[in-house]
């Protein structure tokens, strides 16, 4: 464990020092809110679970929950994913 | 997004109902392999509904058996689907396509010829050289030959200076230039004549011998002006006296010109008016309506408009279409559009005065109609007519005295 977070330490430093952005780097969700009624997920790993109230998509950075209203999966590629409806919650575990 | 789904219309997509335990499994894995899903949502615990692409249902069999999960096909959208139950309606696209090719096929050929340009010729005399050449309605247009066209309209019209042919669909336009040609003057021998009896005012002799002078009184037809130049003789010196019965000598022979000189004479003319103090009739009130219907076989279906007229007096205008007959076959359809015009009766009561000041107004009007340009009005006398007779009309007779032009052409025949 301790030589991943060295690495990652590593990692971290070296985008820092290049100015690379930490979703290429760091491989971490790039998270893009349209209002409250749009979000895009890009560098997904997939879903989890999902319901109209729930989603919970599974990242490079552990577990990223969607909360709301009327949700639906609007587009869905390998490594972006869209949600449509009405968000109230968003949330990093 | 417009151009994604117009993508996805034109390869066509399926709605498909995932069932199971976990679709959320489905929907990862097939993301994962690159199969694109989209507007996925829960109907219920354990049943989503999501889009797929046509070509990609194949892969997903594998992929539900994995899960453990089973898919429905809901709905089709697209194009294929739509073509493919075309296939079912053979007879409707057999319809379409020989629209499309009568359409095409129709397109092809000329079916309106118009001129443009023209002021002195008249358009069907183009029309008619164009259709020498050639032209005419119907005529396919991979036989048109604009450039031949233009030319032999050219030739056979002498006074169009530039033919051009435009074609517009299935509109061709002729466009010509006409020559501004100079005024062909008459030189054939002429006389001036009276075209009035008048009194002659003055007379101004551009050619020719005048006949008549300042004074004198002419009747219609008489010669005023002379086409015939009368001989020249040589003056006689004073002091020789010439012996009676010797023939002048002619220094120049008597010759034929044409004629032409102002002749102004005082004329009078004549107008006549009556109008009736007491006038009925019937006249329009401008309110109209119009019935349009189809008669076949002696039966009259009425198209629009009612059947009874909400008119109590009123005149009718009927107009008649019907397809032109071809060989033997006439369609036995007319068209026929009756037109109803309301009339109102009146009745017009007016005082002599106005009416002597209306049949004066009918009178001088009458004059007026008739009199050329250049006439000059001198003085004008109005009189009632009187005819001994009771009856409600006032006749009013109008003499006006004029000065004008009372010449005009008469040939010589030599």
């Amino acid at each position: 464990m301790a030589f991943r977070d060295l690495r990652r330490k590593v990692r971290k430093r070296l985008s820092e020092l290049f100015e690379i952005p930490g979703d290429v780097m760091l491989d971490l969700p790039k998270i893009t809110l349209v209002g409250n009624i749009q979000i895009l997920v890009e560098n997904h790993r997939g879903i989890i679970e999902y319901t109209p109230q729930r989603v919970r998509v599974c990242t490079g950075d552990g577990e990223v929950a969607v909360g709301g209203e009327d949700l639906i999966l609007r587009n869905i590629l390998p490594d972006e994913l869209m949600v449509e409806g009405k968000i109230r919650t968003l949330s990093f575990n | 997004m417009f151009l994604f789904n117009l993508f996805s219309f034109l390869t066509g997509h399926v709605v498909i109902l995932v069932t199971g335990e976990a679709p959320e499994k489905f929907v990862n894995m097939a993301a994962s392999r690159g199969i694109h899903l989209w507007d996925i949502s829960r109907v219920r615990e354990g049943a989503i509904l999501l889009r797929v692409r046509l070509s990609a249902v194949k892969p997903l069999r594998h992929i539900a058996r994995r899960t453990r999960c089973r898919f429905k096909t809901r709905r089709r959208v697209g194009l294929p689907f739509y073509l493919a139950g075309l296939r079912r309606r053979k007879a409707l696209v057999a319809g379409a396509v020989f629209f499309l090719s009568a359409l095409y096929f129709l397109t092809s050929f000329i079916w309106f010829i118009e001129v443009e340009g023209n002021e002195r010729l008249s358009e069907n005399e183009i029309i008619a050289a164009a259709e020498e050449a050639g032209l005419s309605r119907g005529l396919p247009k991979w036989k048109l030959e604009t450039g031949r066209l233009e030319a032999a309209i050219q030739e056979k019209l002498p006074l169009v200076a530039w033919a051009g042919i435009d074609v517009k669909g299935t509109r061709v336009t002729i466009e010509v230039a006409e020559k501004t040609v100079p005024r062909v003057e008459d030189r054939r021998p002429s006389d001036v004549v009276s075209a009035r009896a008048g009194l002659i005012k003055e007379v101004l002799v551009f050619e020719g011998h005048p006949v008549v002078k300042e004074g004198d009184t002419v009747l219609p037809g008489q010669v005023l002006i002379s086409g015939e130049i009368p001989p020249l003789t040589e003056p006689s010196s004073p002091g020789a006296e010439r012996k009676p019965g010797e023939a002048p000598k002619i220094v120049r022979p008597s010759r034929y010109v044409h004629a032409r000189g102002i002749v102004r004479a005082r004329v009078w003319r004549e107008g006549y008016g009556e109008v009736a103090t007491v006038e009925t009739g019937s006249k329009p009130t401008g309110r109209r309506k119009t019935v349009f219907s189809i008669k076949f076989e002696g039966k009259e279906i009425i198209l629009s408009g009612k059947r009874n007229i909400p008119f109590e007096h009123y005149e009718t205008e009927t107009f008649v279409k019907r397809l032109p007959e071809w060989r033997n076959i006439g369609i036995p359809v007319e068209l026929i559009t009756v037109i109803y015009n309301e009339v109102a009766e009146y009745r017009l009561e007016r005082s002599w005065t106005e009416a002597y000041g209306k049949a004066e107004e009918i009178a001088l009007q009458e004059i007026c109609e008739k009199l050329p340009r250049d006439a000059r009005l001198l003085e004008r006398w109005v009189e009632e007519v009187q005819t001994g007779r009771r009856d409600n009309l006032v006749r009013v007779k109008a003499v006006v005295e004029t000065v004008e032009d009372i010449g005009t052409d008469r040939p010589i025949n030599q």
